[in-house]
C-alpha cells in the first residue's frame, strides 16, 4: 500500500472520467466511421466476370459467350446470365451487347440467311453490320452496345457494357 | 415485355411493335400430384421467360392464369383470348403443360409442351434444355409473324 491513498472525492473523479469517456467514445466513434465511411468503401476491380472462352480460340467470326454474374435487387439475391458476341478484329477481342437497341430482343449473329453477314433481330427484322452499326432503313436507332474486355490467364473476361466506339 | 409497369409503359409507347400476348396456363395441383404440379409450374414459368427474354420487343408475357381442377371451368379462354385480340394483340399464344388445352385447338392457339422436370439439373443443363425448347416455339411464332 503506497502513502498516498485516494480519497473518496478522487476516487469518483477518476471513474466519472473514465466512464464518461467510454461512454463519449461509444457515442462519437459510430459518427466519425459513418462520416469517413465513403473513403474506406473497397472499390470492386473494375467488376470484370471470367467467361470460359479462351482468347486464342476467337476467331474473325463472333461467337457466343455466356457469363454469369450475381444480381442483388434489394434483399434478392440471383444469377444472372448474359451473353456476348466476341470476335475478333486483328488482334483486338471485340465484344458485342445481343441486346436489339429498338426494344430488347436478342440478336444472332448471320440469323438472317439472306444477310449472312450481319447481326439479326427476329422480332422486327433489325440488322447490324459485324462491328455492331444499325443498317439504315430497319427499326433499330443506335449501334450495339460494347463489352469492356480484359484477359486474365488467356481468358476472357468481359467488363461494363458501353457506348459503342467503333462506330 | 413483362406485365410491370416499366415494360407496359413502353409498351403503351410503342403499342405497333409489340403484337403478340403469351399467356400461360397453370395447372395447380395439391394432392399426391403436388410435386408434378410445382415441376411443371417452375418449367413452364422458366420456359416463358427465356421466351420473353428472346423477343422482348415483339410480345408481351402475362402473368399466368392458374387454375385447380374445381376452378378450371372458370377460365374462359377463348373469351380472354377475345378480349386481348380486341385491345390490339393480333396473335395470342397460350402454353401450357396441360394437356386438356389441346381439346381446344381450333378456337385458340395452344402451345402444349410437356414438361421437363429441371430442379435435378445443374445450370448448364437446364439452360440446354430450355434452348432445345425455344426451338420448338421459334417456328411456331415466326409462322405466325410471317401470317400477317
Amino acid at each position: 500500500m503506497s502513502n498516498n491513498r485516494v480519497s473518496r472525492r478522487q476516487f469518483l473523479n477518476y471513474t466519472l472520467t473514465g466512464v464518461g469517456g467510454f461512454m463519449a467514445a461509444g457515442m462519437l466513434m459510430p459518427m466519425v466511421r459513418f462520416a469517413i465511411d465513403p473513403a474506406l468503401q473497397t472499390k470492386a476491380e473494375g467488376n470484370f466476370v471470367q467467361t470460359s472462352q479462351k482468347i486464342a480460340d476467337l476467331t474473325e467470326e463472333p461467337v457466343k459467350v455466356d457469363f454469369t454474374f450475381e444480381q442483388v435487387d434489394a434483399w434478392y439475391k440471383s444469377d444472372v446470365t448474359e451473353a456476348a458476341w466476341v470476335y475478333k478484329d486483328g488482334d483486338t477481342v471485340i465484344a458485342l451487347s445481343p441486346v436489339c437497341k429498338h426494344l430488347g430482343c436478342t440478336i444472332n449473329w448471320a440469323g438472317d440467311s439472306a444477310h449472312p453477314d450481319q447481326f439479326f433481330c427476329a422480332c422486327h427484322a433489325g440488322r447490324y453490320e459485324k462491328n455492331g452499326k444499325n443498317v439504315a432503313g430497319t427499326p433499330p436507332l443506335g449501334p450495339l452496345d460494347e463489352y469492356e474486355v480484359a484477359e486474365k490467364d488467356g481468358y476472357l473476361m468481359l467488363g461494363k457494357k458501353v457506348a459503342n466506339t467503333l462506330v | 415485355m413483362y406485365f410491370n409497369v416499366k415494360d407496359v409503359q413502353q409498351f403503351e409507347a410503342q403499342k405497333e411493335f409489340i403484337d403478340t400476348a403469351i399467356v400461360p396456363l397453370l395447372s395447380l395441383k395439391f394432392d399426391e400430384g403436388i410435386k408434378q404440379s410445382s415441376s411443371a409450374a417452375e418449367y413452364l414459368m422458366s420456359l416463358t421467360a427465356f421466351i420473353e427474354q428472346q423477343f422482348k420487343g415483339r410480345l408481351m408475357l402475362l402473368p399466368p392464369f392458374s387454375y385447380t381442377e374445381q376452378t378450371k371451368s372458370g377460365l374462359f379462354v377463348p373469351l380472354l383470348k377475345e378480349e386481348l385480340h380486341n385491345v390490339g394483340f393480333k396473335h395470342v399464344l397460350f402454353l401450357t403443360c396441360d394437356h386438356s388445352w389441346t381439346s381446344l385447338m381450333d378456337q385458340i392457339d395452344v402451345i402444349w409442351l410437356p414438361s421437363i422436370p429441371l430442379e435435378s439439373m445443374d445450370k448448364e443443363v437446364k439452360k440446354t434444355v430450355l434452348e432445345d425448347q425455344l426451338k420448338q416455339v421459334i417456328p411456331i411464332l415466326s409462322s405466325k409473324w410471317t401470317q400477317s
